[in-house]
C-alpha cells in the first residue's frame, strides 16, 4: 500500500489535477455570484455554494477510490456495471421523482441523485471493455452495430424520462469511442447519413417542448418572451460582458435574474457577462488543458482498454463543454446539458470528477508495476 | 518496469484526429466569443441596460378648483385601472377567460387588446378603466389565478356637483393626436390627460403641474430592485374662482329645462359671480374617457348642451341693444335730454313702414321715457339721424364684434353689420332700412350674451371696461397664494357723464314705470332693460339686462332665454329672482 501511494504521488498528472481544482474553485465563485441573491436558500447567500462544495468533496472521494481500483477489473465487471445502470434507469422510470414533467431523479435517503449521470460512466467502462475485446471484429458490420444496440438501450431509457440532452451524450460517447477504436470511416459515414434521414421519423417521438426548442433554435425571435427568451437573454449577457466583463457580482442580466437557469444550464452566460472575454477564454483554456491531458493519457495508455477509457472520458467532457457553450451563445439548440465543474448539481459534479478519476487511473497504470 | 504500450497505431492516429477536432471546435468557440463580446459587445451592453432600466412616469395631481368662498368644486379621486403586463402572463387565453368572468368584458376583447399592444411587454396594457370596488376586491382575492393582472391607482378628475357650471369648468381628456403634434414632446406624451374645454383648457398649464418620474432598475419579473433617479412630480396649482357657488346653483335651478344663460358680475372688478348655461352636461362623463355613444348623444343633441351660450352663442339682442343706440345718439348730439319725438305707432322711411311694438303709439316721448317704454319709433329716428357710419363707430367703441377677453377658450366675436360687411357677406348694398333695424337691435346684428352684458357693465362703470374673469386667485398645492387676479381696466370710453346719467335714469324708469316692471323689487332699486328679439329660428329671444342698487351698483345681470318669449314677461322675473337671491331679500 505504501509503495502504491508513493508511486501515485510521484506519477500523478498534476497539470490535469491542478486544472480540475482550479475549475472547481472558478465554478464556486461564479455559482456564488449567480445564487447569492436567490430566494431558494432563504437568507443564506452561501446555500448553493455550500451544497456544491459538498458535492465536489464527495466527487473527490469517488475520484480517489477510482484511482485505486485497477481499470483492468473492468474486463470482469463491465457487464455488471452496465446492467446495474440499466436497472437504475428502469427504477427511475417507475419510481423517479417527477419534476417539470420529467422523471430523472432517484431518492436515496435525504439525497436525490440522477442515475443517468452515472450511466455515462458505466457506458464508458462497458464500451471500452467491449471495443477493446472485439476490435478485430469491428470490421464486421454486425459487430459494428452491436455497441449501438447496447448504447441504444440506455438512450431509450433516458429518452423515456424524457431527457433528450443526456441521451445525445450517450450517442456522442459511443460515436467518438467507435472512431477512436478504429472502425471503418465508411461505417461511421453510413451511420451519419442514416441518422440524418431518420430525423423526420424521430420528430414523431419528440415531445412538443423539444420540437419547440429545435424550431426556436432556428429562430429564437419567433417568441422572444417564451421559449426563445433564454437564448436571447443569454446572448445579451455574454455579449454585454465585453473584454473585461462587468465585474464579478455586477452582471446586470445575472444579478437581476434575466438569465434563466443561470446557476445550472446557463452558468456560462454569467461568466461571459461578469468576467468578459478574459473570463470565458480562461475557462476554455482550463477545459483545453483537461482535454489535451486526457487525449495525451489515451495516447500513452498501456493498452487499448486504457486508451479507450480515456477517450470515453474525454468525449463525455468534450461533448458537454461544446454543446453547453454553443447553446449559451445561441449556436446550438438548447438541449439542457450542464457545463462540467461549473453548473450546479450534485450528480453531475460527482460524475465529472469520477471521469477525471478514470483519466488519472489510466495515466497511473500506463506503467506496469 | 515499463513495458511498451500495446495501443494499436491506428488508434493512436485516430486519437490525434480527435485532438485536432477538439482544437478546431475550441477555436470556433473562441472566435464566436470574440464576435459576441468584442465586436458586438457595446450593442449587447446597451440591450442589457435597456432590459433592466425602466422609466416610470408619475403623474402630478391636477390642481383643484374652488368657488369664491373656498368651497371645493373640482378635485381628483383615485380610480383603479385594471391592466395586464403581457410579459408576466403564462397563458393569455386562460387569463382572459378568468378575468372576463369578473369584469364583464369578453375574453376575445381582452385577448385582442393585449395582442394589439406589444411594443413593450413589460408595460401594463389597460383593460378596464375605473373599476368598481366590488370587482377590485374580487380581483385582489383571486390574485393567484390572475398572474399578470395588475391594479393601478390613477388620479381621476372629479366634478363634485356634476353639471354645475359645466361650461365654465370644462372637462379633461386624453391628449389626442393633433394636440400631441401641436404641443409635442417632451411636454406631453401619448395618454396624458389635458384640459379640453373651459377653465380646464384655459388654465391647463397652471392646473396640470409637472410630471415626475423615476428611473428604476427592475429584475426579470419586472420587480423594482432599485431607484436610480427620482423626480418628484410638482402638483398643479389650484384655482379659486370668482363664481359664487350658491348663486350659480340658484341660477341653474331657475333655468332648469330651459335654454339660455344668466350672467352676474361685479361691475367694479369684472369678476363673474355666476355664469349659468342651460342645457348642460356632466364633465364627469369625460373624465373616464367618454364612450362613443355618450359622445354621439351629446354632440348630436339639437339643444347643443355642450355649447357655452354665454360666450359662444350669438343672438339678436333686440331692445337691450337700444342702450348702445342711445349712447351713440347722445354723444353725437343727435338727441338730448329735452328732445321729444312723437310716436304714432309707426315710422315711414323711403316707402317702407316700420312699426312700434305698441300699435297705437306712445305719443310724445323724451329719451328717458323712450328707454323706459322701449319705444321703437324714437330709436328708428335716432338711427336714421345717426347713419350707419357713425353707428358703427360707437359699436366699435363698445367693443362689440370683439371678444371680451374673458378667461375661457373659444369665445365668439358676434356679427356687427356695416355697409362694407353687408357688401362682402350678403352681396347687397346697405339700405337705410338696415340702419333702422339695427337701431333696435334687430337685423344682421348678432351678439353673445357676454357682449350684451359688457354693454350694461360699461354703462354702470361710466365707460370703464373691466376685464371679465372667472379666476380670482391661483394658489399653490400647499395653500400659498401664487397670483391674485386684480381688476383690470382695458379700455375707457370718453363719453360725457350726462350720457351715462340719462341712460341710467331711463333704465331705472324701465323698472319703475316701463317694460321691466316685473323685475321691480320693493326693497331694492333695480335698473334694467328688457328685450324681445325676433329671430329666424322661431319664438323670440327673451332678454333682460340690469344692475342694482341704482345709486351704488354692486352687480350687473344679464338674462337670456333662447326662443324664450318676451323679455319683460320671461327674462325680467328670472333677473328679479337672481337679485333677490343675491341681496338676500325674502319674497
Amino acid at each position: 500500500m505504501k509503495e502504491k501511494l508513493d508511486r501515485l504521488i510521484e506519477n500523478l498528472d498534476y497539470t490535469l489535477l491542478f486544472a480540475v481544482v482550479l475549475l472547481c474553485f472558478y465554478g464556486l465563485l461564479v455559482l456564488y455570484s449567480s445564487t447569492r441573491l436567490a430566494v431558494t436558500g432563504g437568507s443564506d447567500p452561501y446555500f448553493f455554494v455550500k451544497r456544491q462544495s459538498l458535492w465536489a468533496l464527495v466527487g473527490f472521494v469517488f475520484l480517489t477510490i477510482i484511482i485505486f481500483i485497477d481499470y483492468h477489473n473492468l474486463e470482469r465487471y463491465s457487464r455488471v456495471i452496465y446492467f446495474g445502470a440499466i436497472i437504475l434507469l428502469i427504477m427511475v422510470i417507475f419510481a423517479g421523482r417527477l419534476t417539470y414533467g420529467a422523471r430523472r431523479w432517484l431518492a436515496i435517503g435525504p439525497f436525490d441523485f440522477q442515475p443517468s449521470e452515472f450511466a455515462k460512466i458505466a457506458l464508458i467502462g462497458f464500451l471500452a471493455d467491449f471495443l477493446s475485446k472485439n476490435k478485430q471484429k469491428l470490421d464486421n458490420f454486425f459487430y459494428y452495430l452491436l455497441p449501438f444496440a447496447y448504447t441504444g438501450l440506455l438512450v431509450l431509457l433516458v429518452f423515456m424520462q424524457p431527457d433528450l440532452g443526456t441521451s445525445l451524450v450517450y450517442l456522442a460517447i459511443l460515436i467518438i469511442m467507435l472512431f477512436v477504436a478504429g472502425v471503418k470511416i465508411k461505417y461511421l459515414a453510413f451511420t451519419f447519413l442514416a441518422s440524418i434521414s431518420s430525423i423526420p421519423l424521430l420528430w414523431i417521438f419528440l415531445k412538443d417542448y423539444q420540437k419547440n426548442r429545435l424550431i426556436l433554435f432556428l429562430n429564437p425571435n419567433l417568441d422572444p418572451l417564451g421559449g426563445g427568451y433564454n437564448v436571447i437573454q443569454s446572448k445579451i449577457a455574454i455579449g454585454s460582458g465585453g473584454f473585461l466583463g462587468n465585474g464579478i457580482f455586477s452582471g446586470l442580466q445575472s444579478q437581476l435574474n434575466f438569465l434563466p437557469a443561470q446557476h445550472t444550464d446557463f452558468v456560462f452566460s454569467v461568466v461571459g457577462e461578469e468576467l468578459g472575454f478574459i473570463g470565458t477564454v480562461l475557462l476554455l483554456g482550463l477545459y483545453a488543458i483537461i482535454l489535451w491531458r486526457g487525449i495525451k493519457i489515451a495516447l500513452e495508455a498501456r493498452d487499448l482498454l486504457g486508451s479507450l477509457l480515456a477517450a470515453g472520458a474525454v468525449s463525455f467532457l468534450f461533448f458537454h463543454i461544446v454543446v453547453n457553450i454553443g447553446m449559451a451563445m445561441g449556436m446550438l439548440p438548447a438541449t439542457g446539458l450542464p457545463l462540467p465543474f461549473l453548473s450546479y448539481g450534485g450528480s453531475f459534479m460527482i460524475s465529472n470528477l469520477m471521469v477525471i478519476g478514470i483519466l488519472l487511473n489510466v495515466q497511473l497504470n500506463k506503467i506496469k508495476w | 518496469m515499463r513495458e511498451s504500450s500495446t495501443v494499436p497505431e491506428d488508434v493512436k492516429q485516430r486519437l490525434n484526429w480527435l485532438l485536432i477536432f477538439v482544437v478546431i471546435c475550441f477555436a470556433i468557440l473562441v472566435i464566436c466569443l470574440w464576435y459576441l463580446q468584442m465586436i458586438k459587445g457595446e450593442e449587447f451592453k446597451e440591450r442589457a441596460v435597456e432590459n433592466c432600466i425602466r422609466s416610470l412616469v408619475e403623474d402630478a395631481p391636477r390642481g383643484r378648483i374652488y368657488d369664491r368662498q373656498g368651497e371645493l368644486l373640482v378635485t381628483n379621486r383615485p380610480a383603479v385601472v385594471v391592466s395586464i403586463i403581457p410579459a408576466e402572463v403564462d397563458d393569455l387565453e386562460e387569463l382572459s377567460e378568468r378575468l372576463s368572468k369578473i369584469i364583464a368584458i369578453s375574453p376575445e376583447e381582452i385577448l385582442q387588446t393585449v395582442k394589439n399592444y406589444r411594443e413593450n411587454p413589460f408595460k401594463p396594457v389597460k383593460i378596464l378603466d375605473d373599476c368598481k370596488t366590488n370587482k377590485i376586491v374580487e380581483i385582489e382575492e383571486r390574485k393567484d389565478e390572475l398572474k399578470g393582472v395588475v391594479l393601478e391607482v390613477k388620479p381621476r378628475r372629479d366634478y363634485l356637483y356634476n353639471d354645475f357650471a359645466a361650461h365654465s369648468l370644462g372637462y379633461v381628456g386624453e391628449i389626442d393626436k393633433e394636440e400631441l403634434q401641436r404641443f409635442g414632446n417632451p411636454k406631453f406624451q401619448g395618454g396624458d390627460i389635458i384640459g379640453k374645454a373651459g377653465l380646464e383648457k384655459y388654465y391647463d398649464d397652471i392646473l396640470r403641474g409637472e410630471k415626475g418620474g423615476k428611473e428604476v432598475e427592475v429584475d426579470a419579473s419586472g420587480q423594482e430592485v432599485a431607484t436610480l433617479l427620482y423626480q418628484k412630480p410638482v402638483p398643479g396649482e389650484d384655482l379659486v374662482l370668482t363664481i359664487d357657488k350658491d348663486l350659480q346653483l340658484y341660477g341653474e335651478s331657475l333655468l332648469f329645462g330651459k335654454k339660455g344663460s344668466i350672467i352676474v358680475s361685479d361691475p367694479k372688478s369684472g369678476e363673474i359671480l355666476a355664469l349659468v348655461n342651460r342645457p348642460s352636461f356632466s364633465p364627469n362623463i369625460f373624465a373616464n374617457g367618454i364612450s362613443s355613444s355618450d359622445w354621439q348623444k351629446l354632440s348630436c343633441d339639437t339643444d347643443y348642451p355642450l355649447t357655452n351660450r354665454s360666450i359662444q352663442g350669438v343672438y339678436s339682442p333686440g331692445s337691450v341693444f337700444k342702450v348702445a343706440t342711445v349712447a351713440a345718439a347722445l354723444e353725437e348730439g343727435v338727441t338730448d335730454r329735452k328732445r321729444k319725438i312723437y310716436c304714432s305707432g309707426s315710422f315711414k322711411l323711403a316707402g317702407q313702414v316700420f312699426t312700434c311694438w305698441k300699435e297705437n303709439g306712445h305719443g310724445s316721448l323724451s329719451i328717458v321715457d323712450a328707454i323706459a317704454h322701449s319705444c321703437n319709433v324714437y330709436f328708428y329716428t335716432l338711427g336714421k339721424d345717426l347713419g350707419i357710419e357713425k353707428f358703427n363707430k360707437y359699436m366699435q367703441k363698445f367693443g362689440l364684434g370683439e371678444k371680451t377677453g374673458i378667461d375661457l377658450p373659444a369665445e365668439a366675436r358676434g356679427t356687427i353689420p356695416s355697409a362694407q360687411w353687408k357688401e362682402r357677406e350678403v352681396k347687397e348694398i346697405w339700405f337705410p332700412g338696415d340702419t333702422i333695424n339695427l337701431s333696435i337691435g334687430q337685423g344682421y346684428l348678432l351678439l353673445t350674451p357676454l357682449q350684451v352684458h359688457n354693454l350694461i357693465t360699461t354703462i354702470v362703470t361710466e365707460g370703464k371696461f373691466y376685464k371679465f374673469h372667472l379666476v380670482k386667485k391661483i394658489i399653490s398645492a400647499d395653500g400659498n397664494t401664487v397670483k391674485e387676479i386684480k381688476p383690470k381696466i382695458y379700455k375707457k370710453l370718453d363719453f360725457s357723464s350726462d350720457t351715462f346719467k340719462i341712460i341710467k335714469e331711463g333704465l331705472r324708469q324701465t323698472i319703475l314705470t316701463g317694460t321691466g316692471w316685473r323685475a321691480n323689487i320693493k326693497e331694492l332699486a333695480v335698473a334694467g332693460k328688457t328685450g324681445t328679439a325676433q329671430n329666424p329660428q322661431g319664438e323670440t329671444h327673451a332678454w333682460f339686462i340690469g344692475f342694482a342698487p341704482y345709486e351704488n351698483p354692486e352687480i350687473c345681470i344679464t338674462v337670456f332665454l333662447e326662443n324664450g318669449g318676451g323679455g319683460g314677461e320671461v327674462a325680467a322675473p328670472i333677473a328679479r329672482a337672481m337679485l333677490e337671491k343675491y341681496f338676500n331679500i325674502k319674497k
